[in-house]
């Protein structure tokens, strides 16, 4: 592409095999909204007219020859590429497709997980997402066009044992958070959350719970001073989800203290001697 | 947090119009690439590796649909690299959901359009554990090793001996049983004696 000043750049959108989503966010960002007009960017109906490709979809073998006359039809100056959406990146769920034109020596598995349209024309934006939002696209677009500056930068982390100190920057130690309740109490209360409140919100609703029991073993009584406070949170939060899932886990973290009791005297009993086997 | 606002008021912090950078009335257009803009607090962005939590567990790597998560293997110099490319995902937060440390990290990070892939790889290092009586590096990594003696109680240690198994390979485990059998119970086969028995069973009633 080069180091040329882009002012107004007329683009021809390709479907490379696309499943349409990718597509409709191109549509998207067209519309009075999103207006991507007002940066000089203009939709045109003939490659010969293009200064930009935008491509959408895995590129599959029935797409790849008019992939490839489009962009030889393209005028040879700027010639500028944006891949839209995770298929046009690296292939995206459909890398491993026989269906899909990839030549990559190790099918899609080396560290860049490369496919796609890379694979016969070379691509200056890539724009990641499935698919992308309409945002995401024009923070490509107004990244080509010199307004917004790159944000993403490659990470490298060495993950150190336990007992050693990081020197480095890219060293991290290793770190278990700080519970009031033992980690495997915490485990199942935390996938216990998941089939009352959902993956997402479980994390934050079990962190309230965390502080709510760090309270309460405070108290003589935790049973009691626990109900308190959970009554306290259900009364105070207004989704009545949240706060189903408070006194859910109250139950079960009751129930699971009882149980863990109740094993380890059974342990006992059944093994009196250790032997080491 | 629980005492002071309730999580679902945390959730409207998020304000679609951006009124307030207009002087209380927003154009029908958005001034985004001009003007800072934020995502809503449940918006699927690319997920983010924590390197302090993570164990190099792998599970992330199994549920990953499109393999954006893969696990490298170098056992000759004791290390596995779990790669995450963005380029490959399609925030389906799976990994998220199966992650059991909470190590993947849901973001809302939209700004992720870069003009090469080498900007969108994370890569965390984890050292795997050294058998010393093998001479063998084993499967999993020292952090794995350190989180399983938190999830187990310190009764279940003391019961089977396990500090001293714990850094051992399986044919090295193996031998110690046997040779802790001969010594307790004194008549004992040997242990490819048994082995011989139960595969010849195994063959005959195929």
């Amino acid at each position: 592409m080069g180091k040329q000043r882009l002012k107004s750049v007329w683009v021809y959108h390709v479907d490379a095999g696309s499943c349409n989503g990718c597509d409709i966010e191109v549509l998207d960002v067209i519309s009075p909204y999103y207006d991507l007009e007002r940066l000089g960017v203009k939709v045109v109906p003939n490659p010969r007219h293009a200064d930009a490709l935008l491509i959408t979809g895995p590129l599959t073998r029935q797409t790849r020859i008019s992939l490839k006359k489009t962009y030889e039809a393209m005028p040879p100056k700027p010639r500028i590429v944006v891949a839209i959406g995770t298929c046009a990146s690296s292939g995206g769920i459909f890398y491993n497709s026989y269906a899909l034109y990839n030549t990559s020596p190790q099918r899609g598995r080396d560290r860049l997980r490369s496919g796609g349209p890379e694979m016969i024309v070379p691509i200056d934006m890539y724009i990641p997402g499935c698919p992308p939002s309409p945002e995401e696209i024009l923070y490509g677009i107004s990244q080509l066009l010199g307004i917004r500056e790159k944000k993403m930068k490659g990470e490298y982390w060495y993950a150190l044992p336990p007992e050693e100190r990081a020197r480095r920057e890219s060293e991290i130690e290793f770190k278990i958070p700080d519970r009031p309740i033992p980690l495997r109490y915490w485990l199942t209360l935390r996938e216990e959350l998941r089939r009352v409140v959902g993956y997402f919100d479980r994390d934050a609703v079990l962190e309230d719970f965390m502080t709510l029991v760090g309270k309460a073993f405070e108290d003589e009584k935790p049973r009691e001073k626990l109900h308190d406070l959970v009554t306290g949170y259900f009364l105070k939060e207004k989704d009545s989800r949240v706060g189903f899932a408070m006194r859910f886990l109250e139950n079960e973290f009751w129930r699971l203290v009882d149980e863990y009791l109740e094993w380890g005297e059974a342990l006992r009993e059944k093994y009196p001697v250790t032997a080491g086997v | 947090m629980a005492e002071t606002v309730p999580y679902s008021e945390k959730l409207k912090k998020w304000d679609r119009m951006e009124s307030g950078k207009f002087g209380g009335k927003a154009p029908v257009t958005t001034l985004y690439p001009f003007v800072d803009v934020e995502k809503p607090p449940e918006y699927r962005g690319i997920p983010h590796i924590n390197p302090e939590k993570c164990v190099g567990c792998g599970a992330c790597v199994n549920a990953c649909p499109p393999d954006a998560l893969i696990m490298e293997w170098d056992k000759e110099h004791g290390v596995k690299r779990l790669t995450y490319n963005a380029a490959r995902c399609i925030r389906c937060a799976r990994c998220i959901e199966v992650c059991p440390t909470g190590a993947m990290e849901p973001t809302t990070r939209f700004e992720i359009a870069s003009n090469s892939k080498e900007d969108l790889v994370e890569v965390v290092e984890h050292k795997l554990a050294y058998c010393e009586e093998c001479g063998e590096y084993l499967d999993f990594t020292e952090r794995q090793i350190e989180y399983v003696k938190n999830i187990l109680p310190k009764d279940v240690f003391d019961l089977y001996s396990l500090e001293d198994r714990m850094k051992l390979t399986q044919e090295e485990k193996m031998r110690k049983t046997v040779v802790t059998l001969r010594e307790t119970e004194g008549n004992v086969y040997p242990a490819f004696v048994l082995v011989g028995e139960s595969t010849k069973e195994k063959g005959g009633e195929e």
